[in-house]
């Protein structure tokens, strides 16, 4: 399988200076203890390896390693979609910590990434929340803004704030104040299989340059083989809805508000402008018009693309660099010819940029995940042992394990985790991570608003499942999106 | 009056932990909920700084798009799912009253279905049904029957008789069982008398056999009604109540409004129109078995 260098697409790709600043803000380039504006393949391999840390000495000096102390966590763990290399990784750490600080009385709790927020809720409003728990990107401002949260920077675990990506800080702050520390910051890519490519007639090392040739190559592909072309997700209530769909969005010039842009106001509703609408209308078609799509892709995740992938029946999909190493695991389960069929479509994948809008913008979403205390008002027992969170959190906000816990699907949320070995050790091992790592100037952080998971978990997806199922037509389902938006900003019932 | 009550102290006291528990459990909740109905819960704020907005939530669930969508699917899962489980249980029944080689088996197998977990049908069934690899659109596809996989559960026309049936699937076997037990009661001698006088099979079932079924088939009617009105695993675990709000029913709507939307204020005035609902479904089974127990000379 050919390796897709791809060192000079970001520099002379379409990086618009508004992508980049969302990310990037002047004031961090400077103290950041990796160059951000250098950021390329070629400068990640070269960073590599160069630091070693000592993760205990580091956290003994916030929390004493022989400190004696209790502590309850939930955490949004591995689930079905995830490899098993991660599995061990997360299994390393928790059993790391003990060894570590054997006199806390850790009790984690792993839940999925969409079981997580509506458990949390609840246990909140019981007051039987854990004292400490890394949350989805998403989730960070509302816990927040509704004061839930104890006040956390990474100075008050041993790091700096310029350690982190600065979009990635954003999401962590309210109203001035920091709440919370990013674990992993992702991108993901476009992934596609080169043989399907090939068998419909199109070329098998190009990626497809835009999100118009995405539709008119899934068409293509469906109309030769009979198959789905790419692995649109529209399902309510489910990560990967707004995964996919806000690149899309945000590629053809369109957004919920201006949050593609470098200082995004949150002020103006962007989702019934004629861009968004141009962007659910690709949907649209392929789903509808072309029928090229998943008809499941209504009710089903990208778990549910990556065996249809594996099996052959899906040209594209947009997804992690673990997917990668899913396909492997998933084909190791396989047996007979099905596992040599599945080694075919592994040989034959390829990862690519995510494809741009009709201007040339590419954009992908930042996501994440961030690790917070929570006020002992809130927690089971009315009491925090803050010495014992702020030693969980230094731990997995370490270069070490912030490199680790990401390894084979996300990026080091510290930003000294690319200085790592273990990153160099990733490079050669994680294929295709070049291309998610070039994906991060791109990135573009969902809304710091409370409102935020209710827009990406329900409106959005509603406002496609609308359009898909013909209960709207697609002007009709954007202006409804656009109207509800509205309604839950003015705060309505 | 009170001598009255002094007489029956002992099984006022027999009852009181029960009633105190009920208290806890079921009276402070359901209190706690109607409050809740008049206030607005929006996003940004915690629960304990809600405002009060009078009677707006369930004017503005009235006037809603989505409350009469969200009815009317109910409704028809409702009806559906209880008339045909009833009608598929009741026959069920009649034909395992026979005695014929087999039965026992015959009728533990289809017990099955009552009594795997809700949770794990709902999974299998979504499987079966998937619209891309589901197993009945790879059979209906391989013998030639269909040109692609037929749509289920991602359209929004089918989606609801989908997982009726899947509902149906699940519980005709307790409508099954309840006909079962109550055709034990029907005397053998009336039917033998009514056959020496001439009625046919037909006759015998509608003048005999039903009329002494009446009340045990009210009690599962209502049963199964209150059962499907409170149904939320079948459809929240294989769509979530979509594509586009399709398959949403009262209970699914309110628990996306809760936890999903954190509308906790709209959320607690569609409980209360749920509960009244549902209370007016109970106090037709209060009355169904009370005049059972008159019948039967017990009360």
């Amino acid at each position: 399988m050919t390796r897709i260098t791809l060192g000079g697409a970001v520099l002379r790709g379409t990086v618009s200076a508004a992508l980049m600043a969302s990310l990037m803000s002047a004031s961090a380039l400077g103290a950041a203890p990796v160059d951000l504006s250098k950021w390329s393949p070629e400068y990640v391999r070269s960073i590599a390896g160069t630091q070693d840390f000592d993760t205990a000495a580091d956290c003994g000096k916030v929390t004493p390693l022989d400190y004696k102390g209790r502590l309850t966590f939930w955490y949004q763990g591995v689930f079905e979609g995830d490899p098993d290399l991660l599995r061990q990784y997360y299994k390393d750490f928790f059993e790391t910590f003990r060894k570590t600080y054997p006199n806390i009385q850790l009790e984690e709790q792993a839940l999925t990434y969409n079981d997580l927020l509506d458990k949390f809720r609840t246990a909140l409003l019981g007051n039987a929340a854990p004292m400490a728990v890394r949350l989805q990107i998403l989730g960070g401002t509302e816990f927040a803004s509704k004061g839930y949260l104890e006040p956390l920077k990474p100075e008050d675990v041993g790091y700096s704030t310029e350690d982190f990506w600065p979009g990635a800080m954003k999401a962590v702050t309210w109203d001035g104040t920091t709440y919370g520390i990013p674990t992993n910051n992702e991108t993901m890519a476009f992934i596609w299989n080169a043989d399907i490519f090939k068998r419909a007639g199109l070329d098998p090392d190009k990626a497809p340059a835009t999100w118009d040739d995405v539709v008119k190559y899934s068409k293509q592909i469906h109309d030769k083989l009979g198959i789905a072309g790419y692995g649109l997700v529209a399902r309510k209530n489910a990560g990967n809805t707004p995964y996919r769909f806000m690149p899309q969005l945000w590629a053809y010039g369109g957004g919920v508000f201006d949050e593609a842009a470098a200082n995004p106001t949150y002020k103006q509703i962007e989702l019934a402008s004629p861009q968004s609408k141009a962007a659910l209308q690709a949907s649209y078609d392929m789903y509808v018009r072309d029928k090229s799509v998943p008809v499941s892709a209504l009710t089903n995740q990208q778990a549910d693309n990556q065996p249809l992938f594996l099996a052959g029946q899906l040209g594209m999909m947009i997804s992690h660099p673990s997917d990668y190493n899913v396909m492997l695991d998933l084909q190791k389960k396989a047996t007979g010819t099905d596992k040599d069929k599945a080694q075919t479509v592994i040989d034959n994948m390829r990862y690519g940029l995510i494809p741009t809008g009709p201007d040339g913008k590419r954009a992908v979403v930042f996501g994440g995940s961030n690790i917070h205390i929570l006020k002992p008002e809130y927690v089971e027992g009315g009491k925090v042992d803050e010495p014992a969170a702020k030693a969980i959190i230094c731990m997995w906000t370490s270069p070490e394990w912030s490199l680790k816990m990401a390894y084979a699907g996300s990026n080091p949320g510290n930003l000294n985790g690319f200085k790592t070995k273990w990153m160099k050790e990733r490079l050669d091992s994680i294929k295709f991570l070049d291309v998610t790592t070039s994906m991060l100037p791109y990135g573009i952080p969902f809304p710091a608003l409370p409102q935020s998971p209710e827009i990406m978990n329900i409106i959005v997806p509603d406002m496609l499942q609308n359009a898909l199922t013909g209960a709207m037509t697609v002007d009709q389902a954007a202006d409804d999106a656009a109207k509800k938006v509205k309604e839950l900003m003015g705060g309505g019932l | 009056m009170l001598r009255k009550i002094w007489e029956h102290r002992a099984d006022y006291a027999y009852v009181l932990p029960a009633i105190a528990v009920m208290l806890i459990v079921i009276a402070y909740p359901i209190y706690y909920t109607v409050e809740l109905s008049f206030f607005n819960t929006p996003p940004g704020l915690q629960l304990r700084d809600k405002n009060f907005i009078g009677i707006d939530n369930y004017t503005a669930i009235l006037t809603s798009e989505v409350f009469w969508k969200v009815t009317w699917n109910t409704l028809i899962w409702t009806l559906g799912s209880t008339f045909i489980s009833f009608v598929l249980g009741f026959a069920t029944a009649l034909a395992l009253h026979r005695d014929f080689i087999g039965r026992g088996v015959l009728r533990a197998i289809l017990i099955i279905p009552w009594v795997i977990s809700a949770v794990a049908a709902s999974y299998i069934w979504k499987w079966i049904y998937h619209s891309d690899f589901g197993i009945i659109g790879a059979v209906l596809v391989q013998l030639g029957l269909a040109d692609r996989p037929p749509n289920f559960i991602d359209s929004v026309s089918t989606v609801l008789p989908s997982l009726i049936v899947v509902n149906i699937w699940r519980e005709f076997p307790f409508a099954m069982i309840m006909m079962m037990a109550g055709l034990q009661t029907v005397p053998d001698q009336l039917l033998r008398a009514a056959k020496v006088d001439g009625a046919n099979a037909w006759q015998r079932f509608w003048h005999v056999t039903f009329p002494h079924l009446r009340n045990v088939s009210t009690v599962t009617i209502l049963l199964l009604a209150v059962a499907n009105f409170n149904s939320f695993i079948i459809p929240w675990i294989m769509t979530g109540g979509g594509p586009s709000n399709a398959s949403h029913i009262w209970i699914t709507h309110i628990y996306e409004l809760a936890f999903g939307r954190q509308r906790w204020g709209v959320a607690s005035a569609y409980s209360v129109l749920l509960f009244l609902i549902l209370m007016s479904l109970g106090y037709f089974y209060v009355r169904a078995l009370s005049g059972n127990e008159r019948k039967d000379g017990s009360a």
